[in-house]
């Protein structure tokens, strides 16, 4: 049965039908009126003999075929009126698919640039990155020395291209302007052809420019050469300088070509960001290296290597293959260098893309599955809520059934209201899900490798089409078979309250529930863990004290400052300054900004008791009142004195104290670093202050006067806050140097949030998807029971009028969503078993099996479940059994 | 349908397009004219709703066996119907089924009423 006349498209084979089936009523009526009828009954004789008029043309329409199309087009219009007339119904449903493909969109975009989309040079499958596994270095994987990756060159078979590069930070001069600090990357000449990549404009480096003491010269990436250059083509020939070193440009890349920033593919790969990271690199310069002056056995963590496979070569092959030079070159090391013990110096080659993704996957996958879990939920739902409106239309349904509809058009007719929802939802989804990655792209909070190449392509466009059908289908499908097994006269005959419930639909529906109870439960148990895991960075014991310390960072220029004494001075003075500051209670320096990684890492060696594997430990030059400003506890000896100017002390870390000396006292006791001997003064307490999602590393502090750096971490412990002293700081610095660069002024405790940037997103993206997922399944709950209950007003009337008490009908009510529920619970807890194993790495202080989030979660589930379910029960208990009688 | 004779035949599915292609062989008729004549020659034994007919003709129409055509009826000028006329492929598409036809029911008739071997 179709309602309402489809739009006729060639208007004159339709109205050519209606003409010639009216011919052929006409001429009948009028032979049966021949035969003695009355006019009326003769059109009636005559509409009998021919059958349904309506179901006669449909069929012919579809002999024509062109009408699937109008069907199509009929059956949306049907659906558009239909949803209508239930506006909520329809906005809920628009808001949910708009938000769900949206979401979905946006991760799987992501998921897609960074994860799944080879990398954007030619043939990027055969491009490795190789590290070195030094025993001296306790095996760890880190950049490798660039002596050895020339030999490696010069004897391996197994790579078409080999090359090394090393991410840096250097102040940029173009024409007159303040110099600025830029990432760069320098490399030997054949990076490019390692790449193979062709330059937009000039040429990429040539052999000549890696000989050394060869004029360094450089080439521009796009936006670069369009910020600076404005898209000048007569760039080429130009210089830029560093310090007073002219550079000339020779070449410009083209505008689809990204290069890894030094975060995303580390030299030194241990946790916290990599100095001069985050930012991908703006220029490429020729670095002119004689390799056989640099060392045999160190350099390790400084420079990356890349190599192209020969075509047919795996990667273990060239892995074996570079682990037999490797051994060759430990033999070859003069003695006083090398641990000369066969596998002292082992080496791994690795896929780029896994190299520069590495730790992103599981969390990208996480997110993935976690918005389409959620997804998921909001499907079940929609299906559920349809389900209910399918029931509540059942009498229509019977009626349009009865009429002559055929089932499989009303089948069409509810998916065809999905399919609608679903297009226009997923319309509005991709529309939001293309802004919300540009505001990501622009303001992200986390650290993503290849995050500039994010952009909706056609592979996202397909997965959410994909999405989008499978929505419609999911949610449309189930209620509309349900509508297959409603048995029209039955519907017809009796009361609507008892069409309604079928017990095979709520039981349909109370899987529905349950299954939701298990995505909603896993989500949120996952969240759980998310949330407690970042709670315990930040309640953990740091080992020093965040509150009320103000940071700054000062730079100075290399050229004007090139002496040790000019840095000193220059220390000296702002700390001075600082200390004369109102309100300041202490004032002290820092090489490295607390929380943001490693920085100077060296071996520290027992000069009586020498090894060979020496880890790297993590160095810092401060100056007297350091350890005072962050609080740190002092465990033996003292902290820095004005006294230990230009003295060869150095103070270490509890761990590494141990680590030396074991249960012996350090005190006195003499360290080799870098050649040179150190006293051991003092030894305080460990501290996480590289990163707090690793172990607090073994650390050694050395006077600042010791190597005074180039930038300069103040730390100024006060209780003002830090908008009223910064003008006061900031006139410290420049008072005495008023050509220092003030990178930032901020407190310790935004620095503190700001190193879980990542951690903290994770855990808001999932906390507002559990909370979507818990509102959704509380609703799902609500919208069962209180179908139910309708359903059965007349059994529970009947129940109460036998003697059922008010609380014997809360729990008959609140029993029929119990089994879902804990069934889902249940699956739900051994579905986030299954993901806490997974996702562990991910996870700090906290188990994938955690008692108290598994109770938590369990309690929280099971109140709101309970509050879903409480005003149902309440209007089941609150049925008159007279006046439902009465009804019978 | 209420009240239907019960020794009304239903038709058998896919005969209805060889009783139309021949009945057409007779001259060009429209769409009652070939019902009434189904009706007629059967003594109304077969049951055909006239409407089941149109979707027939039209899908015959679009295989190419029958041609159409607005025609005034013969003695009222004033009138048209829509005129059917078998084409050289409905002919041939005619003798398929009727061979088929007959060998169906000769098959048929050899189970139901077997000939005695002698």
């Amino acid at each position: 049965m179709r309602w309402g006349i489809p739009k006729p498209r060639p208007k004159s084979r339709e109205a050519d039908l209606d003409r010639e089936l009216r011919a052929h009523l006409e001429l009948e009526a009028e032979q049966q009126s021949d035969s003695g009828l009355t006019p009326e009954e003769a059109r009636y004789a005559a509409r009998r003999a021919f059958g349904n008029v309506t179901l006669t043309k449909e069929e012919v329409r579809q002999m024509w075929g062109w009408t699937r199309w109008d069907i199509f087009i009929q059956d949306l219009r049907y659906a558009l009126r239909s949803l209508r007339k239930s506006p909520g119904f329809a906005m809920a449903a628009f808001l949910t698919l708009a938000l769900g493909i949206g979401a979905s969109t946006a991760v799987f975009t992501i998921v897609d640039s960074v994860l799944l989309r080879p990398l954007a040079y030619r043939d990027s499958g055969r491009l490795v990155a190789l590290w070195e596994r030094p025993r001296m270095l306790g095996g760890e994987a880190t950049g490798p020395n660039p002596r050895h990756v020339d030999i490696w060159q010069k004897r391996a078979t197994a790579f078409s291209g080999l090359t090394f590069l090393r991410h840096m930070a250097i102040s940029l001069t173009v024409s007159t302007e303040h110099p600025q600090m830029a990432p760069i990357v320098a490399s030997p000449p054949n990076l490019f052809d390692v790449l193979q990549v062709q330059p937009l404009l000039g040429r990429t480096f040539i052999p000549e420019e890696g000989v050394p003491g060869h004029a360094s010269v450089v080439i521009l990436t796009y936006p670069f050469w369009q910020s600076l250059f404005h898209g000048d083509p007569g760039v080429i020939g130009k210089t830029i300088r560093t310090g007073n070193v002219s550079h000339e440009i020779v070449g410009v890349l083209p505008s689809d070509f990204h290069f890894p920033s030094g975060t995303t593919l580390r030299a030194f790969r241990r946790g916290g960001k990599a100095l001069n990271g985050g930012l991908d690199p703006l220029l490429f310069m020729s670095a002119g290296l004689d390799v056989t002056q640099m060392e045999w056995n160190g350099n390790y963590g400084n420079w990356v290597a890349l190599g192209r496979l020969k075509p047919g070569v795996a990667i273990s092959q060239a892995a074996a293959q570079v682990n037999v030079i490797q051994n060759q070159i430990v033999q070859e090391m003069p003695a006083s260098e090398g641990d000369h013990r066969p596998g002292s110096l082992l080496a791994s080659v690795q896929p780029l893309q896994e190299a520069m993704v590495g730790d992103s996957r599981t969390e990208l996958w996480l997110l993935m599955s976690a918005v389409l879990g959620l997804m998921l939920i909001a499907c079940l739902n929609l299906a559920n809520a349809q389900l209910g409106r399918g029931m509540a239309r059942s009498r229509e349904f019977a009626v349009r059934a009865a009429l002559g509809a055929a089932k499989g058009w009303l089948v069409w007719n509810s998916v065809a209201e999905n399919l609608l929802l679903a297009g226009c939802g997923g319309v509005a989804g991709v529309l939001l899900a293309g802004f919300s990655l540009d505001l990501f792209r622009r303001y992200s909070p986390v650290d993503l490798p290849r995050l500039s190449e994010v952009h909706l392509n056609l592979a996202v466009l397909a997965f959410s089409i994909a999405l989008i059908l499978a929505v419609s289908l999911l949610s449309g499908l189930l209620p509309a078979l349900r509508l297959l097994s409603t048995d029209p006269q039955a519907a017809l005959q009796q009361s609507t309250a008892r069409a309604l419930g079928s017990r095979h639909s709520n039981r349909l529906r109370r899987w529905l529930i349950g299954l939701q109870v298990a995505g909603c439960t896993a989500l949120l148990l996952v969240t759980g863990l998310f949330s407690k895991s970042l709670l315990h960075l930040l309640r953990q014991d740091k080992g020093f004290e965040t509150r009320k310390v103000i940071v700054a960072e000062a730079r100075l220029a290399p050229g004007e400052y090139a002496t040790d004494q000019s840095r000193i001075s220059f220390n000296d003075a702002v700390l001075e300054n600082l200390r004369a500051i109102p309100g300041v209670q202490i004032a002290a320096m820092v090489s490295a900004m607390p929380l943001d990684g490693e920085s100077w890492i060296e071996p520290v060696q027992r000069i009586d008791r020498p090894r060979l594997e020496t880890p790297l430990i993590n160095f810092r030059w401060v100056s007297p009142g350091y350890f005072e400003a962050t609080q740190q506890k002092l465990v033996a000896g003292r902290f820095f004195e004005e006294r230990d100017r230009q003295m060869s002390n150095v103070i270490l870390s509890e761990g590494e104290a141990k680590a030396l000396w074991g249960s012996e006292s350090p005190i006195g006791g003499q360290v080799k670093i870098e050649g040179r001997t150190f006293t051991v003064i003092g030894v305080v307490g460990d501290s996480r202050n590289t990163s707090l999602k690793t172990p607090p590393p073994r650390m050694a502090y050395v006077h600042y006067t010791d190597r005074p750096p180039y930038t300069s971490f103040f730390l100024i412990r006060a209780p003002t806050p830090v908008s009223t002293l910064a003008p006061g700081i900031r006139q410290a610095i420049w008072k005495y140097a008023p050509d220092a660069t003030i990178a930032r002024v901020q407190t310790l405790d935004s620095q503190l949030t700001d190193s879980l940037a990542t951690e903290r997103f994770q855990t808001s993206v999932l906390l507002s998807f559990g909370a979507a997922a818990l509102l959704l399944a509380m609703l799902g709950i609500y919208g069962v029971l209180s179908y139910s209950v309708i359903t059965r007003k007349q059994e529970i009337g009947v129940r109460m009028a036998l003697g059922a008490t008010r609380s014997s009908i809360y729990a008959l009510t609140f029993g029929e969503a119990g089994t879902p529920v804990v069934v889902g619970l249940a699956a739900g807890l051994a579905a986030s078993l299954l993901a806490g194993r997974l996702i562990q790495k991910l996870l700090y202080g906290v188990q994938a099996v955690d008692a108290t989030v598994i109770l938590t979660v369990t309690a929280l589930f099971l109140i709101s479940a309970t509050a879903a379910a409480f005003l149902p029960a309440r209007r089941a208990a609150s049925v008159d059994p007279m006046t439902t009688l009465r009804a019978e | 349908m209420p009240n239907e004779p019960s020794d009304r035949i239903q038709l058998l599915q896919g005969t209805l397009d060889m009783l139309i292609l021949r009945t057409l062989l007779l001259g060009p008729a429209h769409g009652h004219q070939i019902a009434k004549h189904i009706q007629r020659t059967t003594d109304d034994l077969l049951q055909i709703e006239h409407g089941s007919l149109y979707p027939a003709l039209h899908r015959l129409e679009r295989k190419g066996w029958l041609a159409a055509k607005w025609e005034p009826a013969g003695k009222d000028l004033k009138r048209e119907f829509k005129y059917y006329r078998l084409t050289a492929a409905g002919k041939k598409q005619l003798l398929a089924e009727e061979s088929k036809w007959k060998k169906l029911t000769a098959a048929v008739a050899r189970i139901m009423w077997p000939v005695e071997e002698s």
